[in-house]
């Protein structure tokens, strides 16, 4: 299904780029930019800046994203930086600081 | 489960440093730095341009580095490998392709060395300084030019060395010239005091 996996101990200081969809457990430094969707699952920690069709957060984001599609982020996630998508979901329960850009 | 083990996947590139205490599966590319605690394999169609710390190593693909495992090392039939090896148990299969070093046998030493090697990186930055340094040597006789290639060199490197070694240079063709001059002028006399002017500007 996801075609990257960053499991839940590895750390990666860097850039992430790639056409498919990438799953963050562990944790990621610097810039990720996918054609697909990001997964930040639960007790992963992402602080980089996101271009992705879709991001969908369950851990922790710090940075801005920019999602083609959408951003989602669900219960007991945390994001702080700006979010830019022409659709944006908060769940009940996400904790969110940052600007919201939905382009209207 | 599948979710469990780590895969860079084969559309996917990762530019920096990897680290982890699992297995790391690539079927993209990572450069930069990978170490791990575990296994990393390295599939068909895979490249790992980096330096490579790990437990044990299975390459398939491509592998460009210094490469230190602590417990073995295979290439299969397919592998290409370019770089140095460190690993007490090394596995060549047929076909495998390397170039390089094997070391079985001082791990701490080649993982020092590998660890060295990535300090040293900075110090490559600071080469086109000792260059400028270099290149203004050849522009002593002409005044302007050593200003300003002094201040370059002061800038671009804070190495002390090339600095104090021009200025006594520059200063010691500046009283050189004079006692030529008065000679020169008054061989051509008035006939070209344009040109000997000209020439005093540029001293």
């Amino acid at each position: 299904m996801a075609n990257t996996v960053i499991g839940s101990s590895l750390v990666i200081d860097g850039e992430i780029t790639g056409e498919e969809s990438l799953t963050i457990l562990g944790t990621v430094k610097g810039k990720i930019s996918i054609a697909q969707g990001l997964s930040v699952e639960s007790g992963a920690t992402v602080e980089a800046d996101v271009e992705a069709q879709t991001v969908t957060v369950s851990g922790r984001l710090t940075g801005n994203v920019v999602a083609r599609e959408r951003i989602e982020l669900k219960p007991e996630s945390k994001m702080v930086g700006d979010a830019k998508s022409p659709r944006i979901v908060i769940a009940d329960g996400a904790g969110f600081k940052g600007n919201v850009d939905m382009d209207v | 489960m599948a979710d469990k083990e780590t895969v860079i996947g084969p559309e996917t590139r990762i530019s920096g440093e990897v680290r982890g205490e699992e297995d790391l599966i690539v079927r993209g590319r990572i450069d930069g730095r990978v170490q791990l605690t575990q296994t990393l394999t390295v599939e068909k169609g895979a490249t790992v341009q980096a330096d490579v710390d790990v437990r044990h190593l299975i390459v398939a693909g491509t592998v460009v580095g210094a490469i230190v495992a602590s417990e073995s090392v295979r290439l299969t039939s397919t592998a290409r490998v370019v770089g140095d090896l460190a690993s007490p148990r090394v596995v060549m299969e047929a076909g495998a392709a390397y170039r390089g070093r094997v070391d079985m046998g001082d791990i701490a030493a080649a993982r020092a060395a590998v660890s060295a090697h990535a300090v040293q990186r900075p110090a490559v930055v600071e080469k086109p300084a000792t260059v400028a340094a270099t290149a203004t040597r050849p522009a002593l006789p002409r005044m302007a030019p050593i200003a300003k290639a002094a201040v370059v060199a002061k800038t671009a490197a804070p190495v002390a060395a090339p600095v104090p070694a021009a200025r006594p240079a520059a200063q010691a063709a500046a009283p050189a010239a004079p006692p030529a001059f008065p000679r020169v002028a008054g061989a051509t006399g008035a006939m070209s005091p344009a040109w000997a002017k000209k020439k005093i500007r540029r001293r």
